[in-house]
């Protein structure tokens, strides 16, 4: 698993699964350390020409050799400086559609490196991160020399972080690529096999890789590998690769009709949505010194994302519903959008650190703070649907932004009504006195502007402790 | 020899699996063998199919040039 930060203490070695080398950080600048015995493999992938042909196909991650001054343990063999991500993301919180781009990303590399004689000694999802809009491969050391005969070592892993995730998201329910965050080293076969509904033993790709697998899984389990005598050819391997490949690109799902998804349709007039969308720009130019990085909480399908990233600024686009995160991710495919990152999360429930020592993924928290946070339209959803203190909602956000564009929807609002339709109002401090009141302890408000006739109301504030 | 043997097995099983730092995991490892066969044949017709394929669209291609001439004769 990849590993982006390592811990700066002197009394633990930077961690890696892979002894071929390991990530670190030196003033905010992200470094990968090769070690000895990676040497020859590394020396293969530059000379071979694959480095330059994965690079050229925007496949795997650009770097340049750095100095060796900077080499962390005496194992070192290089140091290289990879070029930047602006935001990492992790398969739990990508939509089908990112995981599938990701898993054909994967499976033609793989594909492409066998053309050069090499293979992907490991096929972790968490290897895949988008940059420009594109999936590639961020572990540089995740190619070794191929010796034709044993099968492809990461078979399995590819299944798990992949073929099962995608096979469940699509036969059975969307929601299942949660189970990526559950299971960091990927789906046990044997569950995805038991929770795929009876029509997928129809598909022979799920049938053999993920069924039959499990059960072999099952079978052979006290046998060694040592002592296998049969090979798999080249072709063969080309043909399982081929065959992985067939079923995934023919994995589509249909979205149904979702609540958010259709939400931006539904408040209030086109004037006013019209409106709002000058309003923000108008605040987005306030905001200074220019962000650099967006993060557009709750942006349904990046309408607004869109807005504020035209002007060239990375945005990454949040929302916590599937289909919303699809559609906006399909929209940016089709129109090639570079700069936004639709992203699968729901801030009453954000990332936090998991795997070993709660350090292989990254929290949200510790992946901001960001220049401008864009929360249009949600602090109603959270306040109210998920009974989250006023108070709370203005720290966090402190926490995480230095500038705020935020949208104050009164509880006359009709969404405001619907949402209190089946339940009891006991959010007697939700009134615009209030909002103003509790975030002004954590932010200086700028400016505040009301959206028409709306009665909805949109803010610029500056972080307290930015200044 | 009887000692020499296992480790010259040591290192040709070595060989055999590279240098991989996961587990392929012994019933991935041997399914794959086992299923090598299957996807092996069809990959092999899919490939024929495609060069069939090519070879029809081919002589449509160079039929209709033929035509094209006619006309222009």
């Amino acid at each position: 698993m990849e590993k982006e930060i390592s811990r700066a203490d002197n009394l633990s070695q930077p961690f890696s699964r892979d002894p071929a080398g390991f990530v670190f950080s030196q003033n905010d600048v992200t470094y990968r350390q090769i070690n000895r015995i990676y040497e020859r493999d590394y020396n293969e992938l530059i000379s071979s020409g694959l480095y330059d042909k994965l690079v050229g196909s925007n496949l795997l991650i650009p770097h340049v050799e750095a100095d060796m001054s900077l080499a962390q343990t005496e194992s070192a063999f290089k140091i290289i400086r990879p070029n930047a991500i602006p935001f990492i993301s992790y398969p739990f919180e990508w939509c089908f559609g990112q995981l599938k781009s990701a898993a054909l990303a994967t499976l033609e590399i793989q594909k492409i490196a066998l053309e050069y004689n090499m293979s992907l000694k490991d096929s972790s999802a968490y290897n895949i991160q988008f940059l420009n809009g594109k999936p590639l491969l961020i572990d540089t050391l995740s190619l070794e020399r191929y010796q034709e005969g044993p099968p492809w070592i990461a078979y399995r892993q590819f299944c798990e972080h992949f073929l099962a995730p995608l096979a469940l998201m699509r036969y059975r329910d969307v929601r299942l690529n949660r189970l990526h965050y559950i299971y960091g080293d990927g789906i046990p076969l044997d569950l995805a096999s038991s929770l795929l509904p009876s029509r997928s033993w129809m598909n022979f790709s799920i049938l053999a890789h993920v069924h039959l697998h499990s059960r072999a899984q099952k079978k052979y389990v006290n046998q060694s590998i040592h002592n296998q005598k049969r090979k798999m050819t080249k072709f063969a391997l080309c043909a399982l690769i081929d065959n992985l490949q067939q079923a995934i690109s023919n994995f589509n799902l249909k979205l149904t009709s979702s609540e958010w998804s259709e939400y931006t349709l539904l408040p209030h007039s086109q004037e006013a949505a019209q409106y709002k969308k000058e309003i923000v720009a108008r605040l987005q130019a306030m905001v200074q010194p220019k962000p650099c990085r967006i993060w557009d909480i709750g942006s349904n399908t990046g309408e607004y994302s869109r807005l504020v990233a035209e002007n060239g600024i990375y945005t990454v686009s949040i929302d916590s519903d599937h289909d919303s995160v699809e559609l906006n991710y399909r929209r940016c495919l089709k129109t090639n959008e570079k700069n936004i990152l639709p992203l699968l999360m729901d801030v009453t429930n954000p990332t936090s650190g998991r795997g070993w020592e709660c350090e292989e993924t990254r929290s949200l928290e510790e992946r901001g703070p960001v220049d401008l946070i864009l929360a249009l339209a949600i602090l109603h959803h959270v306040v109210i649907t998920r009974n989250i203190p006023m108070d709370r909602v203005a720290s966090l956000l402190r926490k995480l932004c230095r500038d705020l564009i935020i949208e104050f929807v009164p509880k006359n609002d009709p969404q405001v009504q619907k949402l209190l339709m089946s339940r009891k109002d006991i959010f007697t401090d939700y009134t615009q006195e209030s909002f103003e009141r509790v975030f002004g302890r954590y932010f200086q408000i700028l400016a505040r502007e009301a959206i028409g006739e709306t009665g909805r109301i949109l803010y610029f504030m500056k972080n307290n402790e930015s200044n | 020899m009887k000692l020499l043997k296992p480790v010259l097995l040591f290192c040709f099983c070595d060989i055999l699996i590279g240098f991989c730092y996961i587990d392929p995991g012994t019933g991935s490892y041997i399914f794959q063998l086992l299923i090598a066969g299957v996807v092996g044949t069809l990959y092999a017709i899919k490939l024929y199919w495609k060069k069939i394929k090519l070879l029809f669209n081919r002589s449509k291609t160079s039929g209709q040039t033929d035509g094209e001439r006619n006309k222009q004769s």
